[in-house]
């Protein structure tokens, strides 16, 4: 999981929102839709003079047998109150429609961004004052406003853009003030701040930039408000009167009989294009929201992933290995998983396969994106949106969760086999006291448990992970984050798992609250024989707490060796440089080496063995061959060329 | 906090006595009830200088003062008491106009190299943002000499190829090293990292560390290093500031505070530090509880509550910085007169 969000990363923030922007816009229904119904609208307005038929604004010599005529060849839909064609005038009123429509919308962002960027960037008494403004604003009822100051001022469209668009910023510049808030203390503008950068460069050059594609979606919603309510001006007699526009139309129609004289075709007309247009601005609007402000709409863990489990492949020297009285409490066999992509699927794990008995401590360790979050989140199947497993067993307490049908597996996960996150203190729900959130995991996997037991069982646990019972009413933001992560130990721990999973459980906490967890962890995985599989990149930690250790790269296992053994003598080359890489506290002499280059992009996976393009010792085969994890004995195994039982160091071929 | 106990010629940056008060949280119950709130105390006195080519580590956990430390130094605070030299120069209390030419000698690298680099713009303009703020460079061609030196300073080689860049294109290590050549395009005097690798991979961090020691020791930068990871100041530190709840309770040269820790929080969190050597799992000494709320410090010592060995005085005195040997001070009541500080009861050697 973790290589996909971090490809997906800059996408969302980075500059292939402005290249691949349109694409993507055009790509939702929404987007191609709206857009296409605006082009459409705004195509006919530049062009009226050459689509009208008639010239609206010239009236010829009526007759009354020319009022309301019904559609004809000459006039394809009818005509109206002064026997001018409708379609004429449709197609001139757009012109007005859309003018009146994009003045005032632009008037609205200029006037709600200024006010929103402003309060946002400056906060204090000037934020205050301005939101303050704004919600007086957004309490005058616009309508009754607008009627006012048209009916004494005199009906012009000019007036009526002013009065549309100066009261109609309200929510830009809220809008505009909550993103600026965010924007402001983001990282890099603090950065332009420690370089001396003033005010005026800081708004232009870092968070203009950031707020602009808000500014666009904002817009183009105003639009369809700023036409609707043009519309209602001008249909209640307040339009300017000099001008076509469609509210001008409809108001002509009602007012002079078109309803008594049956003509739909005088009414009907400006009405879909007033919908039409606003429907347009609408779907285009929601789509640039969408496009530009990408959200998680699910959250990954609500989803039943499906499983295609086809049979494990490459893993011969697995079946050989003959079936072991003490069979360990988690086999994991072939585990592959793939995420699709639009370049087809890509396989974030392959053929990962490692052990862990009761009471064991396995630490899976590797630079961020090697698929150590994949593995663990693949075993339990929960995987985000996107992702399966593709072959592979698990075998959990002898029962293959590959298999398992779904509503099994819910009873497995939490109860059986409990899951902490590395952000897990921030889910705990903030509006339900912390003790009460781990007596209801007791309660969903033992529903047989009543409340008051529960209770008490949750008090227990607050006790045990030394959060102390008296706490248990307590809110979420009354405990530190120290406290919050051991408040989801604690329902990690609710059902008494055999296996806990901890996925980087102490990366944000301060050493002293680590070694707090850790020493936690371990007292408890003792206490209760739990095992316990650790993710993490710190290899101090690996060191003090795991019995056995699993290093990944590229999404694959390269060693696995007991814990002394790997720090001893490690094998594969990238767990020598993962080594070297790494302080040691107790030696501060030892230099540091740092392993140059990154790990391969799941789409740009080496043909050959994944490490080799960083590896010092990487030989020809190494660029062509993937080399298997090859069994060294006395349960050590490593993904090497260099440890294959036939191989012949390079060298000896020369000499 | 008057002693200074660690004297040194020709210091270019000194805090002296540094202060920083922020006003209370007030809740509304306490506005009504007239309770005054208690300020909290994010820096309580903290002195120390650093020298041309010379690297001082902050260290601490969070909320133990050092990142106000670092904004106070910075100029992006003011301080309530004490103030900051540069060059013997105040940096406190000066116009903004004043306090931007300072800027220059002073720059700083923040610890998201994912966050701190404007996703929009190319590692060119970022690293000349800082010489278009300060009017620096003469013509173009010399802005892009300087970038194009920045970069070559900060091991993105040869810069050409990363002048037109975005951050996206780049690897963490990569982006840092941005950061820093965007940092060094002023030829500052002074480097103020923040937690410099703390969100990068473990595998790229001794680069940036490497990188950061070589331009103290080529360029005379000096450097404070902000960090909560005693093991990765170990290896590239000259100094060591340890900082405790506003205060520095242990100061002094790196390998010998860390052979031989003089205070007893300092021992403490070099215990805690997990050691990649599975032969020596030591019997870390956890410390219960977390640090206390700035707003509430304890009487006396402000560690005592937590320390194994406090005694009964320790409850009523707060001790200063008391000199140990050469370039070497603990704020602790146990090592004054030349005593020792008493092994941890049960603790055991590592």
């Amino acid at each position: 999981m973790t290589a996909v969000v971090q490809a997906s990363a800059p996408a969302v923030t980075g500059l292939v929102v402005q290249r691949g922007f349109l694409a993507r816009l055009i790509r939702r229904p929404m987007g191609a839709i709206g857009l296409g119904m605006l082009v459409v609208a705004v195509l006919v307005a530049i062009f009226a003079a050459f689509l009208a038929p008639y010239n609206p604004y010239v009236h010829p010599h009526v007759t009354i047998e020319d009022v309301y005529q019904p559609p004809t060849a000459a006039h394809l839909l009818g005509t109206d109150d002064g026997g001018n064609d409708v379609l004429s005038a449709l197609i001139y009123g757009a012109r007005v429609s859309l003018i009146v429509g994009f003045a005032a919308s632009l008037m609205t962002v200029l006037i709600g961004g200024t006010i929103g960027l402003v309060a946002g960037y400056r906060g204090g008494w000037v934020s205050t004052v301005l939101m303050r403004f704004t919600d007086f604003t957004l309490v005058i009822p616009d309508l009754a406003l607008q009627i006012v100051i048209v009916a004494i001022v005199g009906p012009s469209l000019l007036i009526i853009i002013l009065v549309i668009g100066g009261l109609g910023w309200t929510s830009a510049a809220r809008l505009v003030r909550s993103q600026t808030l965010s924007v402001r203390e983001r990282m890099f503008v603090l950065r332009a701040r420690a370089i001396g950068a003033g005010d005026l460069h800081i708004v232009w050059r870092h968070v203009l930039p950031q707020i602009l594609p808000l500014m666009l979606a904002t817009m183009v919603l105003a639009v369809s408000l700023a036409i609707l309510a043009e519309s209602s001006l001008a249909f209640i007699g307040l339009g300017d009167p000099t001008v076509i526009s469609w509210g001008q139309m409809l108001n002509f129609a009602f007012s002079r009989g078109a309803v008594s004289a049956g003509a739909w075709w005088a009414l009907l007309p400006p009405g879909l294009a007033i919908v039409w247009v606003v429907l347009g601005t609408t779907l285009l609007g929601t789509a640039l929201e969408d496009v530009l402000n990408p959200r998680l709409k699910r959250h990954h863990l609500e989803r039943d992933r499906s499983v295609r489990v086809t049979e494990p492949e490459g893993m011969s020297w697995l079946r050989a290995e003959p079936a072991r009285k003490d069979a360990p409490l988690l086999r994991v066999r072939g585990l592959t998983v793939e995420f699709d992509s639009p370049a087809g699927p890509q396989r974030a794990v392959h053929d990962a396969s490692f052990d862990v008995r009761r009471g064991e401590t396995l630490g899976l360790v590797g630079e961020s994106a090697c698929g150590k979050t994949t593995t663990v989140l693949g075993l339990l199947r929960l995987l985000p949106p996107g992702g399966s497993v593709t072959a592979g067993q698990v075998l959990f307490d002898g029962e293959d969760l590959m298999a398992l049908p779904e509503s099994d597996l819910r009873a497995v996960r939490g109860k059986r086999a409990s899951i902490v996150f590395q952000g897990a203190m921030n889910a705990l729900n903030p509006v339900h006291p912390v003790g009460d959130q781990v007596a209801e995991v007791i309660r969903i996997h033992e529903p047989e448990v009543g409340r008051k037991v529960a209770e008490q069982r949750a008090r227990e646990l607050l006790e045990r992970v030394g959060i102390g019972r008296r706490r248990y009413g307590d809110y979420p933001h009354a405990y530190s984050g120290g406290m919050r992560q051991r408040a989801m130990i604690a329902i990690a721990l609710a059902c008494r798992p055999d296996l806990i999973v901890a996925d980087e459980p102490t990366t944000a906490l301060d050493v002293m609250i680590q070694a707090q967890i850790l020493e936690l962890l371990g007292g408890l995985s003792r206490e209760f024989g739990m095992a316990t599989i650790l993710v993490t990149h710190d290899l101090g930690v690996v060191a003090q707490v795991c019995d056995r250790v699993v290093v990944m790269y590229g999404g694959r296992v390269v060693e696995d060796s007991p814990t002394p053994r790997l720090f001893a003598d490690p094998q594969h080359p990238y767990t020598r440089l993962l080594l070297a890489s790494f302080p040691d506290v107790l030696h501060p002499e030892r230099p540091l080496q740092s392993i140059p280059g990154s790990p391969p992009r799941l789409d740009a996976m080496p043909p050959g063995c994944p490490f080799a393009p960083r590896c010092p010792a990487a030989f020809d085969r190494c660029s062509t061959i993937k080399p298997p994890a090859y069994d060294l004995g006395d349960g050590r195994r490593a993904a090497c060329l260099l440890v294959e039982p036939s191989h012949t160091p390079p060298e000896a071929v020369h000499g | 906090m008057a002693e200074r106990p660690v004297a040194q010629e020709n210091p270019v940056l000194v805090a002296d006595d540094l202060v920083m008060q922020f006003a209370g949280h007030r809740s509304f119950v306490d506005v009504v009830r007239r309770r005054p709130t208690p300020p909290i105390n994010a820096v309580a006195g903290v002195s120390f200088t650093v020298a041309p080519g010379e690297v001082l580590a902050l260290v601490g956990e969070s909320g133990c003062g050092k990142t106000t430390t670092a904004n106070l130094l910075m100029g992006l605070l003011t301080p309530t008491g004490g103030h900051v030299t540069l060059h013997g120069h105040k940096i406190s209390g000066r116009s903004r106009g004043e306090l931007a030419t300072m800027r220059r000698e002073m720059q700083m690298i923040f610890q998201d190299p994912y966050e701190s680099l404007n996703p929009r713009m190319q590692v060119a303009d970022v690293v000349a943002e800082p010489l278009r703020v300060h009017h620096v460079a003469s013509s173009p061609a010399d802005e892009r000499a300087r970038v194009v030196r920045a970069l070559t300073q900060a091991g993105l080689t040869p810069a050409e190829v990363y002048l037109h860049r975005y951050p996206f294109q780049l690897s963490g290590g990569q982006r840092q090293r941005v950061v820093a050549a965007s940092a060094l395009a002023l030829e500052p005097r002074v480097l103020i990292a923040d937690e410099p690798v703390s969100m990068l991979d473990v595998s790229i961090r001794a680069e940036i560390l490497n990188l950061l020691r070589s331009l103290a020791t080529s360029q005379r930068i000096a450097v404070v290093m902000i960090t909560h990871d005693l093991s990765t100041v170990a290896a590239y530190a000259d100094r060591i500031a340890v900082m405790y709840l506003g205060r520095i309770v242990e100061i002094g040269h790196a390998k010998r505070i860390l052979a031989d820790p003089q205070h007893p929080y300092t021992r403490a969190l070099l215990s805690v530090v997990p050691a990649p050597d599975p032969a020596s799992r030591r019997r870390p000494q956890v410390l219960a509880g977390e640090t206390p709320d700035p707003a509430r410090i304890p009487s006396g010592c402000r560690f005592h509550p937590r320390c194994p060995v406090a005694i009964e005085r320790c409850r009523t005195d707060d001790p200063a910085l008391i000199p140990i040997g050469e370039d070497h001070a603990a704020a602790c009541v146990l090592v004054e007169g030349g005593r020792r500080l008493p092994p941890a009861p049960g603790a055991t050697a590592s």
